[in-house]
């Protein structure tokens, strides 16, 4: 059966307002996925951070237990309070010159092969975390979630981590020990460099 | 005629799945950071402490969970509480990363109180979205079947290096609880 | 296989049927807007609104301001819902362009809008009560919107509770790892080809009576749970994958009589049926998995449940199973009366 029915229908065709609830919902959802990624990023970027972190991986496995665990659990940490000091606004002079000390010093460790008593070596590695934490922690993109920001922001620094110790597995054959001791060169050099930059 | 479409309630913490108030509930505590964290932070917690920790958080939770929720549409607040909830997350987080030996009863009271504040949070900015008991009920099913597979999956761990790697987990958890203390701070 | 506590779906199940949506008769029933290019920004208007207890839905869709009508609007009423046609002219095209559907946030179903752009191109959204109203994206990359079918068939395996309940009557009923495997595999199996062949309108099969039986099926599989907690065995005990088989067949046709309902179009049946049949692989797969995780997970931290709660999914599988029997076959008999 056909029929014709026009009011019944409601068949309107009319302006389409009134949508943006919907809209800016969706923005919310890219925002967040946005902000994790973003601090997912963040420690990758630079490329004197990442060659401290590996070596912080690297120094772990040449010190043996119980510092190659006790490192990655209490470094988070420490960046953590350096980054809080960071966002409440505590001044840290010379960062980009820690950062770059840091890499060489760690470089030089491993090289070396230094095996410092525990308390020593967690010192110098909390020292690089302070900057590294005060330098990255408080890049926040504008309208994106600061804990996903910082939760991304952790896990690409334990990642780079995890990445040194891996390259340090290679430490238990003859070979990998001189590979792993030409890291820490690499690393002592790529820290002269920038050091070199941050100064001039 | 148009009205209808502008008076929708802004879906500010209702996560709409377009599966029903149930699911909607559900992927609620899956995409707010500080309750999914809280919840895998809590399950790593007690799966460290063994078997009766972790039977005693996955009754206590989700229960303090549900009275929270309860409570939260009851007595909708606006405060979404944020420096309680990353401190309870944030804490869960360090004694992961510790290894402290608590005791059963300890972790169990300490789930009641994440649970209860958790729950009261999410309840609070569930309800004025229109999600009803159904959504609350989804979401206190996410968080028990979460926190059930991950504190058993943890339990069964004895090899040093993944007792590490929860602890090393733990500690990102707190890392991120600081930060966003900071942030918090600054706000 | 499925021993030890399986009182969180109980829970599930229990909380799903007090739902205010009438869950049993899940049906999707949504409403179709099909918009089909035959000049440059002129629209031919095929609009479906599906029937709510009898009454039509109070549904309406709001074009962009540059649209106009143009000719008559036809309605008729059809099987299950009021078909209208008309013309609209758009001046500015179609192309990010956004459909409200007005009145949809009164409901609990989606509207599908497919639009079929002058070169062929076609694209399928979906408006849905909490966001009613969708952005065409132009024809360019226009082959995106199938994945909606996807999205659709999570949903629908998500929302059916009753297959769900099915699926749990087969775990509880399995016993060991290879038996799961071929029981999942043959229920997969079985309901893809009756979804393949009813979407295709080899077979088809009456509403009613599929519902009863697939009711039915739920129904069967209480008593078989009830022999495994008395150590009994049956032959579907222990060959529970030719029931899953069998049965599978015609949750394949309820399967089917939901994407049906979604007014699937034709020349882009065989690669949208793939979509939602994959979507509801996913969702059963997704819902398999998540039984055999909490399963182990009471095992390992050696949860002892008191008797009644560890029966209880048993039970809820033959309670909901015999209630939809009698709801269902009494609709039937209605409509043969």
């Amino acid at each position: 059966m056909m029929r014709v029915d026009r009011r019944s229908t409601r068949f309107a065709v009319l302006l389409a307002l009134g949508l943006t609830c919907s809209i800016a919902w969706a923005h919310e959802e890219t925002g967040q996925a946005a902000g994790f990624l973003t601090g997912l990023v963040h420690p990758i970027s630079g490329l004197d951070h990442v060659l401290a972190m590996v070596a912080v991986g690297l120094w772990g496995v040449v010190l043996g237990a119980p510092a190659i665990w006790v490192l990655p659990v209490a470094f988070p940490l420490v960046m953590a309070f350096g980054g809080l000091m960071g966002l409440l606004g505590f001044p840290l002079p010379g960062v980009e010159i820690g950062i770059a000390l840091s890499a060489i010093v760690l470089g030089a460790m491993v090289l070396f092969e230094a095996r410092p008593p525990l308390w020593v070596a967690a010192l110098v590695v909390a020292f690089f975390a302070i900057f590294h934490g005060h330098a990255h922690g408080r890049e926040l993109p504008e309208g994106t979630s600061a804990l996903l920001y910082s939760l991304g922001f952790v896990i690409a620094t334990g990642l780079l981590h995890g990445f040194g110790i891996l390259l340090g597995v290679a430490h238990r054959w003859p070979i990998g020990r001189q590979f792993v001791r030409t890291g820490g060169v690499a690393i002592a050099l790529g820290g002269i460099f920038f050091l070199w930059r941050a100064v001039t | 005629m148009l009205g209808a479409l502008n008076s929708a309630p802004a879906h500010a913490h209702l996560v709409q799945t377009g599966f029903g108030a149930f699911y909607d509930g559900l992927a609620h505590v899956a995409l707010t950071p500080a309750d999914l964290l809280v919840v895998i932070a809590l399950a790593l917690l007690a799966g460290q402490r063994g078997t009766q920790a972790a039977r005693w958080a996955l009754f206590a939770f989700p229960a303090a969970w549900l009275a929270g929720g309860a409570l939260g549409a009851w007595i909708p607040a606006e405060a979404t509480l944020p420096l309680l909830t990353t401190l309870t997350f944030g804490i869960a987080g360090a004694l992961v990363a510790t290894d402290v030996k608590l005791r059963a009863t300890v972790v169990g009271v300490f789930a009641i109180v994440a649970g209860l504040l958790h729950g009261y949070v999410n309840g609070a900015t569930m309800a004025p979205g229109g999600a009803g008991a159904l959504a609350l009920a989804g979401a206190v099913t996410a968080v028990f079947c979460l926190l059930a597979i991950v504190s058993s999956q943890v339990t069964t761990l004895r090899a040093a290096w993944t007792r590490i790697a929860v602890r090393v987990a733990g500690s990102w958890i707190a890392a991120a609880g600081v930060l966003m203390l900071g942030w918090l701070a600054r706000a | 296989m499925i021993r030890a506590g399986r009182f969180l779906l109980a829970l599930v199940a229990l909380l799903a049927t007090l739902a205010p949506a009438p869950l049993p008769a899940h049906e999707l029933q949504p409403g179709f807007l099909e918009l089909r290019e035959v000049g440059p920004g002129r629209f031919e208007v095929l609009w479906k609104q599906p029937l709510v207890g009898g009454a039509r839905m109070q549904i309406a869709p709001i074009f962009p301001e540059s649209c106009r009508q143009v000719g008559e609007v036809r309605t008729e009423r059809v099987e299950i819902a009021w078909l209208s046609t008309t013309r609209i002219e758009c001046a500015q095209g179609l192309a990010e362009k956004t459909i409200a559907i007005d009145g949809l946030d009164a409901y609990s179903t989606d509207v599908l809008v497919r639009v079929q752009h002058a070169d062929g191109a076609v694209e399928t959204l979906v408006a849905k009560p909490v966001q009613p109203a969708v952005t065409l994206r132009g024809a360019n990359d226009a082959q995106r919107g199938l994945w909606a079918y996807l999205y659709l068939g999570i949903e629908h395996i998500l929302l059916g509770l009753d297959h769900l309940l099915f699926v749990l009557g087969l775990l509880l009923i399995v016993r060991d790892r290879w038996t799961l495997v071929k029981t999942v595999t043959a229920f997969t199996v079985a309901h893809s080809i009756t979804l393949a062949v009813a979407t295709f309108g080899v077979a088809q099969v009456a509403s009613a009576p599929l519902n009863a039986a697939i009711a039915l099926s739920i129904l069967f599989l209480g008593p078989e749970i009830v022999r495994t907690w008395r150590g009994q065995t049956s032959f579907t005990i222990r060959h529970p994958w030719v029931v899953a088989f069998v049965f599978g067949l015609l949750h394949g046709f309820g399967f089917a009589s939901g994407l049906a309902a979604l007014g699937l179009p034709q020349g882009e049946i065989p690669l949208a049926l793939l979509l939602f049949n994959v979507g509801v692989e996913i969702g059963q797969l997704a819902f398999v998995l998540l039984v055999i995780l909490l399963e182990r997970s009471f095992r390992i931290l050696q949860i002892h449940w008191p008797q009644i709660v560890e029966r209880l999914p048993g039970y809820a599988v033959g309670t909901l199973g015999a209630f939809w029997t009698i709801q269902r076959v009494a609709i039937l008999l209605r409509a043969v009366v």
